[in-house]
């Protein structure tokens, strides 16, 4: 007789995979085998509850396997299934620690999964598994638990923030950190805090208000989380994004012409469909209004308070034994704040003083934190002694040149935040070392004096004042501004806003009368011009307004830009110019003051500024200090490198520098090569021969001179005859008939 | 001279000896593929190579080990063997304990192949009886589970360990915790006489088959194995309802109660003193009253119409059906015996 064949589910492994698919098709009719499962679960859970730690790996299997088929039907059979996600949080919370890591991965994936399928809610999921991730011992599990409950908290705000669940969360993360400072715990909060906040699901005061409290902590590594919050993480967050611009790599039209190609089937049309969705999804989101994201640095509530206490706390206190890389990131951040917020904290600036030496570790990154923490307002009696001392420190005939320029561009970043800050002879010493014989010294000395040329003339010697800055001292227009003085506040290019306006108005005057319209034309291009022929108030308004073109807030004098283009006028028209002046201030307030400006009167007005700006900047008018002040962003800082800079300059880079820099931006090259050697080694590896010019080239010499001998013992009927055969065969199109049908 | 020399070396190359030296390895041929491989754990087939004079203690061990972890039924149903002569040997050799033995070999309960099953009943089988009474909690899970179980053969033959339990421990069977009711629930389950699968589809309007639509069912011998579980389900509640006989009077009760240490294991087990509150399923029956109070409240309606039906079929199924009615005749007897 024929072996009996067992039937799949009559051998034991009977599949619960095809259980629950059919119960997934049918459960009404499946729900009594359901029931059998459930009752079976129960009976192995209780197996495992009475003894977790020394159930036997058949044991924890099944359990698993129950555990998944439970899961995965729970959302069909509710009413039986209702304590099935208590059993599953109770499981986790009281043997997390003992669990097998399988099954500790199946509760975990299911509760998520219940959550998915809208069984519990994420509250609830997420107050579970965030006081196992802080006590569990176990990596795998905190790094697994770490990335449900991030990517919980993205599905729960995908379609619209949900402001309830963050802020529950976000009380817990502020619970955390607040409630033990001392413990590693606040980490974890950090991580969360900041990843949410890269991925731009937080964006609001309450995250920034976990990490202040981070940065206050007592836990150096919790410290330094939150300090690199603060630092990087708006980086981050702009990286992030111009990341996820990027990868919109569907290529519609090929899509389009594959489908028509291809045999046609449902799971190429929903292929397609999907794409054309994603476009669509694209397009919105490009056409999509930008939302407005302030820096953390910004939301921070009450940052005088906040930097006083952080470095009271980490700095000050000589109790504090973090590291110095450490000491270093949170005094950036308490000078990033200081120069931000222009915060006064005298007490830091006489703290300065004793890490002002060469000898110092990583004393540029102190002078950078210096050069932040300097704004206009800080009193120049506090500025002084910590210049006199980099001065006497650093700069000096017997320091090396490294050194040298270092300190010069120290005190210059200083100076640039704060002229006040230097005496006569100490900046008329420092300005003789443009004499030096090293370069990078000369080029800092050099950028002091032009920097004073520019703010503080009067300081300089004579000879060092140059030309623009002696006649501009001469008419009176290069002023030092005194301590504490302000420009007059205004909307940040109103002007040209209104201006524009006016030309609309004129356009649309001009579409009316068609006789008109030469003259407005006429008038337009005066405008453009920056016309000299000053005999129009018109044009005579259009040069002041480029002279305050307002887009720049953090420079002082108003005409400074263009003293060369003055000139002419200076000697006969001053009254003029200020009663236009006059007249342009008032005219200003009239529009920002009769009318409300719309998001799209808005919008226009900041294409107009980065208009005038490029147009400044191309045109080299301004000056080098205003267009470095334009290139670097109010809220970055200031950094070691900056200070290093001029150091380098000059010095030869070695080739490991080199090939680092011509590396870089080409990312998947193994080798550091020429292109065509690339190209070549690829072409041989993909089997391909090589060009006529380049077999011609390798053609072994001994081959190629008998055939140049015999060309030379030709007879000259013979060469004439071979040239002309070669100007008709030319003619013809060459050999290869090229141009010939 | 140029590429041309070149490629002539290249294929000279080929055809040169390769030079063997001493204490260097030979250099790999063009074609060698490295065949060398990494584990966490090796698996053997053959387990052991110590065969006789080993000390007793350990090839008991070793078998009892082998009989949970061997990958072949076949060294898994003689270990199983191995234990049975062992323990039924006189005196019995038992260095592990009942205990020991089952937690190791509960889990056997619902094992893939049958000779491996049969055999773990007659293990059973040879158990002193009056040792398997402080585990029946724990022995009751196992069969709770494997008579849930996807396959027939697991649950029929679960059933026959139930029967062996019933024999042996009776009374612990239906009085310890969860041992009442909760089995009550596994017997309704397998037989498809549900109530609350039930009603909880006719709620939503739906009418459903009684009956498990589980594979095997229908088949020719779906009906011996219905009518075994009904036995087995008669000899459940036979127990349960058995008249209890009170102890023989003795004038030392009362002291002994005092100083005595009990005889049985955790006397105190229905306070209920470490253990996390239980629900009405879980809960412990101790006497014949309460436990008829609870089935009438819960299933005595459901069982009726359920051996009604059956009984309806004849056959096999009807006759145990018939003897499962005259059980619950009986209890009703009694029960009105015991209140008058």
């Amino acid at each position: 007789m024929v072996k009996r064949k067992v039937a799949a589910l009559e051998k034991v492994d009977a599949d619960l995979v095809s259980l629950q698919y059919k119960i997934r098709r049918d459960p009404k009719s499946y729900a009594q085998e359901f029931y059998d499962q459930w009752l079976s679960y129960d009976a192995q859970r209780h197996i495992f509850v009475s003894s977790p730690s020394t159930a036997s790996t058949d044991d924890v299997k099944k359990f698993h396997d129950l555990v998944d088929i439970v899961a995965h039907v729970a959302d069909l059979y509710p009413d039986l299934t209702a304590p099935f996600p208590d059993h599953l949080k109770d499981l986790l919370n009281q043997h997390h620690a003992v669990l097998h890591s399988e099954l500790r991965e199946k509760v975990v994936g299911s509760l998520c999964l219940l959550r998915r399928k809208e069984v519990i809610d994420s509250t609830s999921l997420l107050t579970t598994l965030f006081p196992i991730l802080i006590s569990t011992p176990s990596k795998t599990l905190r790094s697994l638990l770490y990335t449900k409950i991030i990517s919980d908290l993205r599905e729960s705000n995908s379609k619209a923030t949900n402001h309830r669940l963050n802020r529950t969360i976000q009380t817990v993360l502020h619970n955390l950190v607040t409630s033990d400072r001392t413990s590693t715990k606040g980490m974890w909060a950090t991580r969360i805090t900041r990843e949410l906040w890269r991925r731009q699901i937080w964006t609001d005061a309450k995250p920034c208000d976990v990490m202040k409290e981070a940065c206050l902590s007592d836990n150096e590594k919790v410290v330094a989380g939150g300090v690199r919050f603060f630092l990087g993480g708006d980086k981050e967050r702009e990286e992030m994004e111009d990341d996820s611009s990027d990868d919109e790599g569907i290529d519609i039209k090929r899509v389009k012409h594959q489908g028509g190609i291809n045999k046609k089937s449902k799971k190429r049309m929903k292929q397609f469909e999907k794409a054309v969705d994603k476009v669509k999804r694209q397009e919105r989101k490009k056409s999509a209004p930008h939302p407005l994201n302030f820096s953390a640095l910004h939301l921070i509530h009450d940052p005088q308070g906040f930097a006083e206490l952080l470095f009271q706390k980490h700095l000050q206190n000589t109790k504090c034994k973090f590291t110095l890389d450490n000491k270093l990131l949170i005094l950036q951040l308490v000078t990033r704040l200081v120069g931000l917020h222009k915060l006064t904290i005298i007490s830091l600036y006489s703290w300065f003083v004793r890490f002002l030496t060469p000898k110092q570790a990583q004393v540029t990154s102190f002078l950078g934190s210096l050069a932040q923490a300097t704004h206009n307002l800080v009193p120049p009696d506090a500025l002084e002694p910590l210049v006199v001392k980099i001065a006497n420190e650093f700069v000096s005939e017997a320091s090396a040149s490294e050194v040298a320029a270092a300190g010069i561009n120290g005190i210059r970043e200083i100076a640039i935040r704060q002229p006040l800050c230097m005496s006569e002879t100490l900046l008329q010493d420092l300005v003789l070392y443009q004499r030096s014989k090293d370069k990078g010294v000369v080029m800092a000395a050099k950028g002091l004096q032009s920097l004073y040329r520019e703010v503080y003339p009067e300081l300089l010697q004579k000879k060092y004042r140059g030309k623009d800055a002696t006649m501009g001292l001469r008419s009176g227009e290069v002023k030092l501004r005194k301590f504490g003085e302000e420009d007059t506040g205004g909307i940040e290019g109103i002007e040209l806003l209104e201006q524009w306006k006016q030309e609309q108005r004129e356009k649309k005057l001009a579409e009316q009368a068609l006789i008109e319209a030469e003259g407005g034309e006429v008038k337009k291009i005066d405008d453009d011009e920056d016309g000299f022929n000053s005999d129009e108030w018109e044009v005579g308004s259009d040069d002041s307004d480029e002279s305050d073109n307002g887009w720049i807030n953090v420079s002082d004098d108003e005409e400074d830009g263009e003293p060369a283009k003055k000139r002419p006028k200076q000697t006969q028209m001053t009254d003029e110019d200020k009663a236009n002046a006059i007249a342009e201030a008032n005219r200003i307030s009239v529009l920002a003051t009769t009318s409300i400006l719309t998001p799209a009167d808005l919008a226009k007005l900041q294409e107009l500024v980065r208009e005038a700006n490029i147009d400044k900047a191309m045109g080299g008018r301004t000056s080098k200090r205003k267009k470095e002040l334009i290139a670097r962003h109010i809220d970055e800082g200031v950094t070691a490198e900056d200070i290093e800079l001029p150091a380098t300059i000059g010095k030869k880079s070695t080739k490991e520098e080199r090939e680092a820099l011509a590396r870089e931006g080409k990312p998947g090259r193994d080798e550091h090569k020429s292109t065509q050697a690339i190209r070549k080694s690829k072409k041989e590896a993909e089997g391909k021969s090589s060009t006529n010019k380049e077999k011609a080239r390798k053609k072994n010499f001994m081959m190629t001179l008998g055939k140049a001998r015999a060309k030379n013992k030709r007879s000259l009927i013979d060469t004439k005859a071979s040239l002309k055969a070669h100007v008709a065969k030319a003619k013809q199109g060459g050999r290869r008939r090229n141009g010939v049908a | 001279m140029g590429s041309s020399n070149r490629k002539k070396k290249e294929k000279k190359k080929d055809f040169a000896k390769a030079k063997l030296k001493v204490g260097r390895e030979k250099a790999k041929a063009a074609n060698f593929t490295d065949t060398s491989f990494k584990s966490k754990s090796i698996s053997i087939n053959q387990k052991s190579i110590i065969a006789e004079g080993v000390d007793q203690v350990e090839q008991f061990k070793q078998n009892l080990s082998l009989a949970v972890a061997a990958k072949s039924d076949h060294a898994r149903r003689d270990a199983l063997a191995y234990l049975v002569n062992q323990l039924s040997a006189r005196p019995p050799n038992n260095p592990v304990g009942i205990a020991g033995l089952l937690t190791k070999l509960l889990p056997l309960l619902s094992d893939g192949s049958p000779p491996v099953r049969t055999g773990l009943l007659k293990l059973f089988r040879v158990f002193p009886p009056a040792e398997v009474g402080p585990h029946v909690e724990k022995i009751l899970m196992y069969i709770r589970g494997g008579m849930t179980h996807l396959s027939t053969d697991v649950r029929s033959d679960t059933l026959n360990v139930m029967e062996w339990l019933l024999e042996v421990a009776g009374d612990d069977v239906v009085s310890c915790p969860g041992g009442w009711l909760k089995t009550l629930n596994s017997f309704s389950c397998m037989l498809g006489w549900n109530p609350s699968v039930g009603s909880a589809l006719v709620s939503k309007g739906w009418t459903s088959a009684s009956k498990t639509t589980t594979i095997g069912m229908g088949s020719k011998n779906g009906r011996e194995v219905q009518a075994r579980q009904i036995e087995v389900l008669a000899k459940f509640l036979q127990v349960g309802f058995r008249q209890e006989t009170p102890a023989p009077f003795s004038p030392m009760a009362y002291w002994d109660n005092i100083y005595q240490l009990p005889a049985r294991a955790n006397p105190f087990a229905y306070l209920n003193l470490f253990g996390v509150p239980r629900d009405e399923d879980n809960e412990m029956y101790p006497d014949r009253i309460s436990r008829q109070r609870i089935f009438e409240a819960k299933w005595e309606n459901s069982m009726v119409a359920g051996m009604t039906g059956a009984k309806k079929e004849g056959g096999l199924v009807g006759r145990a059906a018939s003897g499962m009615e005259k059980v619950l005749n009986d209890e009703v007897n009694g029960s009105k015996s015991t209140q008058a």
